[in-house]
């Protein structure tokens, strides 16, 4: 990756094409194409498999790359958008951490989770595996950043931190694993700074168990056709998504398109943060800036720089990727701009453990800059949050420590396609959430309710999805830290669509006394209280006027609105 | 006296297969599917090609179909009502939250098959311990009976939360159902499946109400024709996991029979394991649109316990096999970025290829295969005759715009495809820790013995076992498969000797649960009963089976020993294991009974085509460059000695392409095999 930098602004753009003197052929293309995608399902898989949280094999808070070696991503399994593109930092910064190329040895995994070079919190770990040809030639890097349980931190999850110290433990590019023989020290040293050991000694076996298996796989593929044809395919694969991602940007009319959203708090003083970004379309390319972006902020949402750019990049990949498996090709006609030390470029030590809710917020804003080239392009807002808790707790009877931590849906925005509906926000495509029986058995709570609240969708030509209310009754005495964030801007409707519900959360005592709560480290939830998430809907698409009338009627006795919501949105009927 | 008759109903062709235990003899046909009605198609089939004494003399018909999945796909399925516990309406249209398509921002999940009006809380609460927190409100449940009644509903699917810990609200709201003179279906959760997990459960329990009134009227069709033949014998469908089920069965229990299709493949290529010995092998079915794999070691398929289909979970066992949209008909194109892409896009059935000459204008793996010479003179069994100039003109366009001739252009086309199949197998063998290398390809299908050798090739396999009949060799497959029951209860609770009695409690319960099931009644030889126990280490989501040591259905091991097992099982799959304490999550039973009477396809003798065997110009993928190859009939080939490539081996339902440096032989089990040499 390129970076041009001066005293105040830094654009990023993936590194240019090679010209290798040689048109590589085009059925050798696909074939290393789509083996190299095989090889990184091939390492998310082994992951799922063998891993020991629910946050990697259920919530799939992970990302598997491999990248050649000039740190391009080659090819990276599905799991979390918002980490696309994004580990070329870490495997920038990892190698240089621990000593530059030319100290790499085969079967060396190097640890790495500083921040400011993964772009996410202390606990996404990453390790990184420099990939050796049995003759010792390095062909590139097998990569997986992934979420740990626990690092240490001055809580299991954390909302209100006022430095990046105060988020974990850092390994800033050791290895912890040198010609293939695991260094006991480090790996003593990292169980040793987490509250959940046994868990992170059996994700660690997992991630790097993985690693091997994307190492051993991209061998294999450049066995197969020898490293000169291997490298003239990768840089026709390259062209080939940029081609893709440049025929949709060609037909988008040449402009400055600026986006607005805005972010609850900080997470610590209340207030609102607004920020804007400009979607620059010229020719083919396309150029997001955030230099207007707030300040610096004094609480955790701080988002590193990487990934502001993994966030820019998955947003316009959803559009003009063309449902391809991304690689480092369909990031080229892409521009990102940032400032120095502001909150989508932080300089340490700012907190920045809520780094995916500005990430997620800047999808959004670029989505809202996007319609403004035409609002066929995108769907209406949606809820845009996670609605993510994590709770904890100890057991009364055996005196155990519980706990766990889930992602849940929120409405989608209708659009040019039609009405939207109801599942995880795109930053985080393939999350689900556990079922309430299996909650049941392992939790001492009860699931009060988990459905659809009416008059919560946005109005439109094409509603929005449903918002729901989803409330837990506690058993036993626990603690809750919830992450809420868009509760103070209501999901925008597209071309004359209405707003939605926002997202909020309630907290009713057994007194029956009734507390909100969006953010909050370690909420104490006592026993016969009732902790409810009011997920928000998505906005609605075009002029409610126009949505049939038997759509409408349909709606009505499906119950997703009330009368009076058809009578104020749709007119008499 | 056990003659079996075996019917494949695909989307494109019904394969008839009858295996004559007198004899030893084998009968196979292939005609066109009908779409509106396969069980007329079905009954044709059999009439026109098994003699009316031979009928009335079988013991087993055996059938595999996809006329549940069809009413799925189309919506064509009853009007069903579901009941839910009071909060929980939308379970079903919530689902998990998650996306199909991960990099789309339009994507949207399809609408749940029962719509929000129909979807009705009852208030009633039963916990996780089984303790009713609330009782079942009966005016809840006779008011949406009429709600629903009112709203044309046929059948009812009732799913409460925690029922699998106890289902008596479940089975109160069936009483109170049918006294309120409801007559149609009633599906109830726990008795769909005794394990855990709300929106699976749900889920399986609806599909089940949807599907079982066509599936019923179907199979009902089908028996009182055969009856009226004089068929005297058990009428059985193979299950999503493997096994098969009476009519009576699946018409209680329709959901078990969902993926009957491709399971039918991989019970036979099991079935070939065990009776030949073969080791781990991987199967590989490639048909007109997609391509399935699944792995078998120590002669069973890979088993799971949920499936999945048209984004809709199924709490039910099911065989693990994997599929892409790569087959003969797939559609080769240059995208936008000018690479070669290859399907997921099928010609089908029609147009199917442009060889075919039915309109077909766009190149397909056929075309490319048939152009190479692959496919010989092209005269199919099927009565068509392929047209070598429509496949020249198909190809034609993508060579120009690539810059290739027609051979290169063909190769690509091969190659990609084959690519493709191989990553699958790569996927799924790696996820389970194995190597491909080690294990044996079982290529069958119409494409698959055509492809065989460049995809062993491509993953480094040096063994392929082409199986007798290999184009009918699904319908052959349904012949061999066991009667199989199971049922399983999530309970958790500690790994020790108390819990293991528990177990066998629930496992008495379970096994009489399948007694009283609809195959109870059938005759088979050798019960067996089969235990198994999913284990996880606490605080851990997944689980893995393991089969403790028992007797008659009943647990004997000693909690250690069924520790000592599940750390084996951990290490092997994990690498290494935990200082947790290990917990029972679930308790699983089945019945599995041999049909009686022996069903040995081995001797198969192949049946002989009136294909032309003069040689013809064939290109060689290791040489790069054309050649002749012989034609052979495989019915010439029985018992006969090692030959060396190439060759292109022709029989009535499939074409097998044996490239120049791989030998061949046909063995006394009536499996050409074919072997590449170590480069």
């Amino acid at each position: 990756m390129d970076t041009l930098a001066d005293s105040e602004i830094r654009i990023y753009r993936a590194l240019p094409g090679t010209d290798t003197g040689t048109d590589a052929d085009p059925v050798q293309t696909e074939i290393v194409r789509h083996s190299l995608n095989s090889a990184a399902n091939q390492m998310k898989r082994t992951l799922i498999r063998t891993s020991f949280s629910p946050v990697i094999y259920e919530v799939l808070d992970f990302a598997a790359a491999l990248y050649d070696t000039k740190v391009r991503l080659l090819a990276q399994a599905p799991s979390i958008p918002l980490f696309m593109g994004t580990l070329n930092f870490c495997v920038e910064a990892a190698v240089e951490g621990s000593g530059g190329v030319d100290n790499l040895e085969p079967g060396d995994v190097i640890l790495y989770n500083w921040p400011f070079g993964t772009g996410s919190h202390a606990q996404d770990t990453a390790m990184i595996q420099p990939v050796f040809t049995d003759d010792g030639t390095l062909v590139g890097y097998s990569a997986i950043k992934a979420h740990w349980l626990d690092i240490g931190a001055i809580a299991p999850y954390c909302t209100d931190t006022k430095d990046v110290f105060q988020e974990g433990t850092f390994f800033p590019g050791v290895k912890l694993y040198r010609g293939g023989k695991l260094v006991d020290d480090i790996h003593r040293f990292v169980l040793a700074n987490s509250r959940m050991p046994a868990f992170v000694a059996g994700d660690i076996l997992a991630q790097a168990t993985a690693v091997s298996i994307g190492a051993r796989n991209l061998v294999r593929i450049v066995d197969r056709y020898g490293l000169e044809v291997f490298r003239n395919t990768v840089e026709r694969i390259f062209d080939h998504g940029e081609a893709t991602v440049r025929s949709y940007f060609e037909k988008i009319p040449d402009g400055r398109y600026v986006g607005h959203g805005m972010m609850d708090n900080n997470g610590v003083d209340d207030k609102p943060i607004p920020f804007n970004v400009i979607v620059e379309v010229r020719g083919s390319s396309v150029r997001v800036d955030f230099t207007n972006s707030p300040e610096v902020q004094p609480g955790p949402v701080n988002c590193p720089v990487a990934s502001t750019v993994s966030a820019s990049r998955v947003a316009i990949t959803m559009l003009a990727g063309g449902n391809q498996a991304p690689c480092d090709g369909h990031f080229r006609p892409v521009e990102i701009v940032t400032r120095r030390n502001s909150m989508f470029d932080p300089n340490p030590p700012a907190p920045c453990f809520l780094y995916g809710w500005p990430a997620m917020q800047s999808m959004e804003v670029i989505y809202h800059a996007m319609s403004k080239v035409n609002p066929e392009t995108v769907p209406a807002c949606s809820g845009g949050d996670l609605c993510a808790l994590v709770w904890w707790g100890t057991r009364q009877d055996t005196g155990e420590m519980w706990g766990d931590g889930s992602p849940f849906p929120v409405g989608h925005g209708g659009s040019i396609s039609g009405d939207g509906s109801t599942m995880m926000h795109a930053a985080e495509a393939a999350t689900r959430f556990a079922s309430m029986e299996v909650m049941e058995s392992k939790f001492p709570w009860v699931v009060e309710q988990c459905q659809f609240v009416q008059d919560s969708c946005g109005a439109g030509k094409y509603r929005g999805g449903m918002g729901y209310d989803l409330g837990f009754e506690l058993l036993e005495d626990a603690y809750c830290t919830p992450t809420l964030e868009r509760t103070r801007t209501r999901p925008w409707g597209l071309a004359g669509g209405g707003e939605a519900r926002a997202n909020s959360g309630t907290l009713r005592y057994p007194d029956g006394r009734v507390e909100a709560f969006t953010k909050a480290t370690g909420l104490p939830v006592p026993k016969g209280a009732v902790l409810t998430i009011h997920a928000g809907g998505g906005g609605g698409y075009g002029p409610p006027e126009q949505r049939a009338s038997e759509e409408v009627e349909a709606d009505l006795k499906e119950g997703y609105i009330t009368e009076a919501f058809a009578r104020e949105h749709y007119g008499n009927l | 006296m056990s003659s079996r008759i075996g019917v494949d109903i695909g989307g494109t062709f019904t394969d008839l297969i009858f295996f004559n235990e007198d004899d030893g003899s084998v009968l196979v046909d292939k005609v066109p599917t009908t779409p509106a009605a396969p069980e007329i198609g079905c009954v044709d089939a059999i009439n026109s090609a098994v003699a009316p004494d031979l009928l009335r003399s079988s013991s087993y018909f055996l059938h595999g179909t996809t006329v549940g999945l069809n009413a799925l796909l189309e919506r064509k399925g009853s009007v069903v009502g579901f009941l839910t516990t009071s909060g929980f309406r939308d379970v079903l249209e919530i689902r998990k939250g998650s996306r199909e398509e991960w990099y789309n921002v339009f994507w949207v999940p399809d609408a749940p098959l029962v719509p929000r009006r129909r979807r009705i809380e009852v208030r009633e609460r039963m916990l996780s311990s089984g303790e009713a927190l609330e009782p079942l409100i009966a005016e809840d449940v006779i008011d949406a009976v009429k709600a629903l009644r009112e709203q044309g509903v046929t059948a009812i699917a009732v799913s409460f939360l925690n029922a699998y810990m106890n289902p008596a609200h479940e089975i109160e709201a069936e009483k109170l159902i049918r006294e309120a003179g409801f007559d149609g279906a009633v599906s109830l959760s726990h008795r769909v499946s005794g394990e855990y997990r709300d929106y699976e459960r749900s889920s399986t329990t609806v599909i089940d109400a949807y599907v079982r009134g066509r599936l019923s009227n179907y199979m009902e069709h089908i028996e009182s024709r055969l009856r009226a033949g004089g068929f005297d014998g058990t009428c059985l469908i193979t299950r999503s996991g493997s096994g098969s089920m009476t009519f009576t069965e699946a018409a209680e229990r329709p959901f078990e029979t969902i993926m009957s299709g491709p399971v039918a493949g991989v019970e036979g290529a099991a079935e070939l394991a065990r009776t030949l010995g073969l080791g781990d092998i991987i199967s590989a079915d490639v048909g007109g649109t997609s391509f399935d794999t699944a792995l078998i070691r120590d002669g069973r398929p890979q088993l799971l316990y949920e499936g999945s289909v048209l984004g809709m979970p199924l709490q039910t066992p099911w065989v693990d096999v994997r599929s892409i949209g790569a087959g003969g008909g797939s559609i080769a194109y240059v995208d936008v970025g000018g690479l070669l892409q290859v399907g997921p896009q099928s010609a089908g059935a029609e147009p199917g290829p442009a060889c075919y000459g039915r309109g077909g204008a766009h190149a397909t793996v056929t075309d490319a295969a048939f152009y190479l010479g692959m496919l010989a003179s092209g005269n199919l069994a099927s009565g068509i005759r392929l047209d070598r100039g429509k496949s020249e003109a198909a190809l034609k366009p993508l060579a120009d715009r690539l810059g290739y001739d027609l051979t290169q252009t063909a190769e690509g086309i091969i190659t990609i495809a084959v690519a493709a199949m191989a990553n699958a197998i790569r996927e799924i063998t790696v996820e389970q820790g194995f190597d491909p290398r080690e294990m044996k390809l079982l290529p069958f299908g119409g494409a698959g013995p055509m492809l065989a050798t460049e995809l062993a090739r491509e993953l480094d396999m040096r063994e392929i076992i082409i199986p007798p009949c290999a184009g009918n060799f699904s319908a052959l497959g349904l012949l061999t498969s066991d009667l199989l029951q199971s049922a399983a209860l999530t309970r958790p609770m500690p790994l020790n000797d108390e819990s293991l009695s528990q177990a066998n409690d629930i496992l008495e319960g379970l096994f009489k649960d399948l007694k009283s099931r609809g195959s109870a009644g059938v005759n088979g030889t050798d019960t067996q009963l089969e235990v198994a126990l999913d284990l996880r280490y606490t605080g851990q989501e997944h689980s893995i089976n393991v089969q403790p040591d028992a007797d008659d259905g009943m647990i004997t091991a000693a909690a250690d020993d069924v520790q000592n097992r599940f750390e084996a099982t951990y290490r092997e799959a994990y690498g290494g294991i935990l200082d947790t304490l290990i917990e029972i999550v679930s308790v699983r039973a089945s019945v599995r009974r041999p049909l009686s009477g022996s069903m040995d396809f081995t001797g198969t003798e192949s049946i002989a085509t009136s294909g032309s065997t003069d040689s013809v110009r064939a290109y060689s993928f290791i040489h790069r460059e054309y050649s002749e190859f012989p034609v052979m009939e495989r019915s010439q080939l029985s018992g006969d000695k090692q030959r060396k490539g190439p060759a292109i081996i022709i029989e009535p339902t499939t074409t097998t392409y044996v490239d120049a440096d791989c030998r061949y032989t046909v063995d006394a089990g009536g499996c050409l095999r074919i072997n590449l040499e170590e480069t």
